[in-house]
């Protein structure tokens, strides 16, 4: 009972603010907002006892790199006069939310016959750090280490491009 | 009993952080007139009590509570700009909820946590919020609509991101070397002994504590990473529009993440709440040797104590006389102590854990202020770095020296568990 009613305010958080960054008007608004969601979002993973990622989501998503975004939007220093006229916002997110919503149906409707859905929460250790750890580098060893490499790569990508430009 | 045992570490994480910030800012200011060759404040006082000066720095603070709150009327974001001081003071509190204050004590069947938040995340949760801490910053020098407050949060911002990285990195070759990212586990590690020395991680990997303590300097925002609030340049930094309470707060939240900083590198790097050589289990099995120890010590720096106020305290001042007010309540305190000391190690069923527990507390809390006491001499030590030395030295040295160590350790417990 009491994990339902956490999971509803935190949901209707996340769901709230999310809304919020798409449609707010300035881009400070927006990088905020989404700070509140991913908060709320790492509080979720948290109630399913997958404490790494609750951490994890943290320190990495809301600190690091929302802290790097919120950084350069400082640094543009954008003006109220310098952003969009957004005479008809309204009625675009009105328009895009009945387009998209049929595909949200088909998406819950997926979800809801998965097996995620009844699946409940394995264990106490379900989500620890050394669980994690010992499913990554045994079983999923392989994408871990593309991903890697994927990442590698943009890196390597981000720095080439930064030097061309001097 | 059991709701005690669970409420104390709450207790004591607002004692460590909130209560001793006027004492930290009286230590700040009775330092720096040490190492200036001057006295620092000491003449505030009660009726004639002084303690030594801290009444100054309680009265401080009451000037910050009760100044008037006044909003700058060229801020615009008034939400934001209210909203930043709390959460730079709300994250910098946080960070120290992990920290273990002494071991885990069984009473009967029941094993309680001396951690305010008994979590196995251990350092992660405290870089988690320590990261969050910037926010404060940035909204803050954001929505104050000033130049010099922009400059500041963004030098603060850059310097924070910039030294998490190395700080982190440092912290993984602690964490190879214990093998746990739990703290209390940490210091469990830490009191065995490395050759004939005590395997405090600063013994273990001298590298990763002097990055370590170094980048803590940098993420507090301290002297000599200070260019933030470089007074010189750039007024104040990010709290330049703040007054009253709110600027209270950042000023506060500094401290808090100061001591929360001093107590993560007591918990890694200097044996946490260990004696060095001496476990948990052999403490509490021999309690009373302890006890008597513990009682000696008492009376012999209390005597000490008494001797050096004689000849030193000396000033002449209205309202009580000091040195005897002192005297009645040291001696009194020093009796009441041994009293209910060998009182209970009689006739208590869980002396020597409770005891323990306390002894270890008071460990702790030496080794936090010693280290409350390095930062603050740090910081009326050496001069202010310039900014683009600050990002030179976190990106260029501590970062490279960082991996290097990371490898190195990697290899040789490799090569030692084989």
């Amino acid at each position: 009972m009491q994990n339902e009613i956490l999971f509803t305010v935190l949901a209707l958080i996340a769901i709230v603010s999310s809304i919020v960054m798409i449609s707010a008007h300035r881009p400070i608004d927006s990088a905020l907002s989404f700070i509140v969601t991913l908060i709320s979002i790492a509080a979720l993973f948290g109630l399913l006892n997958a404490s790494f990622l609750f951490v994890v989501q943290i320190i990495i998503y809301a600190g690091a790199i929302l802290s790097l975004i919120l950084f350069i939007i400082m640094f543009l220093n954008i003006k109220d006069e310098n952003l969009p006229d957004e005479k008809y916002k309204n009625r675009w997110l009105l328009a895009t939310s009945v387009i998209v919503a049929p595909f949200s149906a088909i998406l819950i409707d997926l979800i809801l016959r998965s097996d995620i859905a009844t699946n409940s929460v394995p264990s106490e250790s379900f989500g620890g750090i050394k669980d994690v750890g010992l499913m990554l580098f045994s079983k999923w060893i392989l994408p871990f280490e593309l991903v890697s490499i994927l990442l590698l790569v943009a890196l390597v990508g981000a720095v080439t491009l930064s030097k061309r430009s001097e | 009993m059991s709701t005690i045992l669970i409420l104390l570490p709450l207790v004591l994480t607002i004692l460590y952080s909130l209560v001793t910030v006027p004492i930290l800012v009286w230590m700040e200011r009775r330092i720096a007139a040490l190492i200036q060759d001057r006295l620092g404040p000491n003449r505030c006082h009660i009726n004639g009590i002084r303690l030594g000066g801290i009444i100054q720095s309680v009265a401080d603070m009451m000037k910050l509570v009760f100044k008037e709150e006044f909003l700058p009327s060229h801020i615009k974001n008034k939400f934001y700009y209210m909203v930043a001081p709390s959460i730079a003071f709300m994250s910098a509190f946080l960070t120290f909820m992990v920290i273990p204050y002494a071991d885990n004590i069984t009473i009967g069947e029941e094993t309680f946590h001396m951690q305010a938040l008994p979590t196995d995340l251990g350092v992660l949760w405290f870089l988690a919020f320590a990261g969050l801490g910037v926010y404060g910053i940035i909204l803050g020098g954001w929505a104050s609509h000033n130049k010099y407050a922009i400059l500041g949060s963004m030098r603060a911002t850059a310097q924070v991101i910039g030294y998490e990285v190395a700080m982190g990195l440092s912290l993984v070759s602690m964490l190879i070397t214990y093998g746990t990212i739990s703290l209390n586990e940490m210091v469990a590690y830490q009191s065995q002994t490395f050759f004939i020395l005590p395997a405090w991680g600063i013994v273990l990997q001298p590298l990763a504590a002097i990055i370590f303590v170094v980048t803590a300097f940098a993420e507090t925002n301290r002297a000599p990473f200070d260019a933030a609030e470089g007074e010189s340049e750039i007024v104040a930094g990010y709290h330049t529009e703040y007054g009253a309470m709110k600027f209270g707060l950042f000023f506060v939240a500094e401290y808090i993440a100061m001591a929360a900083s001093g107590a993560l590198i007591v918990t890694l790097f200097l044996g946490g709440y260990q004696l060095p050589y001496l476990t948990t289990n052999d403490l509490i099995n021999n309690f009373e040797l302890v006890l008597w120890l513990i009682i000696a010590f008492a009376v012999v720096t209390s005597l000490l104590f008494l001797r050096w106020m004689k000849k030193h305290n000396i000033f002449a001042m209205s309202g009580l006389n000091e040195t005897k007010v002192y005297t009645t309540v040291i001696i009194a305190f020093t009796i009441f102590a041994i009293i209910v000391m060998s009182y209970y190690a009689l006739g208590f069923a869980h002396a020597s854990e409770v005891g323990v527990m306390l002894l270890q507390f008071a460990i702790f809390t030496v080794k936090l202020f010693f280290l409350h006491f390095v930062f603050i001499w740090v910081r009326w030590t050496l001069p202010r770095f310039r900014y683009d030395q600050t990002q030179k030295l976190g990106w260029n040295i501590l970062l490279p020296l960082s991996l290097a160590n990371i490898f190195i350790t990697a290899i040789v417990v490799v090569w030692v568990n084989y």
